[in-house]
Order: structure tokens, then C-alpha cells, then sequence
């Protein structure tokens, strides 16, 4: 795998992080960690558009982003399960692993891929 | 009042995620400031919205039109391609991204 699409995975994670903090944090330890990884994440993010498509880019950080929450507050939190949740990480996975095929990995010149 | 700041959170993320084209582009710290300032007004402008919305609704909305609208202006104005496979999967992306926050 290209170490870009690694780059936008690792993205996604500390969004994520950050997405809980946000909602969860309530000690100033919280919201000092919940800071670094909005920076951590945009930073990242940001670096991985270098050499993909920045609309891919994105949309797969925004993408990732929400399923893995939704699946960390299931797992953590004790969200409700449920199939539609299931049924639409589904489709985004597709969707995201559908990007990665159709885009060129090393475009030579400029982002035109 | 509220929805149309959502449109305006929507709008500023646009511009943040064209700010990011731009980056890459000029290496500058103008660039740099306009993507911060672009991503920093949408949070205000969506965090304002959230008040009076419900909070799935206004991230779905918001998550909608950034990242479709962001996704249309690399494709405007920085060559990103136009291929229909790709189009179609950042649609499944983004529709399930929409969906999820709707039902969560």
C-alpha cells in the first residue's frame, strides 16, 4: 500500500481520538490531548493530499473518520447497535477501497489523477 | 438563522479543503493561514448551527456539503479527476458518511 493511503488511515484514526474528546473529555489532560489530535490529524491529512487527489483525500478522512466513531462509540460507549450502521460501513468501506483502486498512486506531475 | 449558518460552515469548509489545493501549490504561509481560517470558521459557524439543530443533522449537512463541494472545486480548478468510478465512489463515501451521522 502507498504510503499515502497509510498517511490518510493514520489521519482518521486520531480523528477518531479527537471526535471522542470532544464529546467525552472532562479533565484539562482530556482536552490537551483532544487538541494534539485535531493537529495530529489535520496535519497528516493535510500531507497525504501532497500526492493524492485532495477531494479523495478528504472525503475518505471524512468518511473513515465517521465509521470508525460510530464503531468506537458501539464498542466503548454502549451505543445502539445496529444493521443500518452496519449496512453503511459497509458501503463506505467499499466506497473508500474503491478510491484506492481508482486512483493513480504516483502521479508524476501535479495532481491530475 | 441556524440553518443558514450551517450553509456557511458548509461554504467554509469548501474553501478550507480548496485551501489545502492551494498549499500544495504555492508552499506559502498565506495559504497556510487561509486554510486555518476557512477550517476555524466552519467549526464556529457549525458549532453556532448545533445550538439550535439537532447534532447528526447539522454534521450530516455539513459533512455533505464540504466534503461534495471540496471535492467539486478540485475538480473545477486543480485537475483532479473527473472519471465517473470516482465520482461514484466518493458519493458512497460521503452518502454513507451523510447517512451514519443521520441515524447515530
Amino acid at each position: 500500500m502507498n504510503s499515502n493511503w497509510v498517511k490518510v488511515i493514520i489521519a482518521a484514526v486520531f480523528e477518531v481520538g479527537w471526535v471522542i474528546g470532544l464529546k467525552h473529555s472532562d479533565s484539562l489532560l482530556d482536552w490537551a490531548l483532544t487538541v494534539v489530535a485535531i493537529v495530529i490529524s489535520f496535519y497528516v491529512m493535510i500531507m497525504a493530499g501532497r500526492e493524492l487527489p485532495v477531494g479523495t483525500v478528504y472525503a475518505v478522512f471524512v468518511g473513515l473518520g465517521t465509521g470508525g466513531t460510530v464503531l468506537a462509540e458501539i464498542v466503548l460507549f454502549n451505543e445502539p447497535f445496529s444493521v443500518a450502521k452496519l449496512v453503511m460501513v459497509g458501503i463506505l468501506l467499499a466506497g473508500v477501497i474503491g478510491l484506492k483502486l481508482v486512483t493513480n498512486d504516483t502521479p508524476s506531475e501535479g495532481r491530475e489523477a | 438563522m441556524a440553518w443558514t449558518a450551517l450553509v456557511f460552515a458548509g461554504i467554509f469548509e469548501m474553501f478550507g479543503v480548496a485551501m489545502i489545493n492551494k498549499l500544495h501549490q504555492d508552499r506559502n504561509w498565506q495559504s497556510l493561514t487561509l486554510l486555518i481560517l476557512g477550517f476555524g470558521a466552519s467549526f464556529v459557524l457549525l458549532a453556532y448551527a448545533m445550538e439550535t439543530l439537532a447534532m447528526g443533522t447539522a454534521y450530516a449537512v455539513w459533512t455533505g456539503i464540504g466534503a461534495s463541494g471540496g471535492a467539486i472545486i478540485g475538480m473545477l480548478f486543480y485537475n483532479e479527476s473527473k472519471d465517473w468510478k470516482r465520482i461514484l465512489f466518493i458519493a458512497m463515501v460521503l452518502g454513507a458518511a451523510v447517512g451514519l451521522k443521520l441515524v447515530s
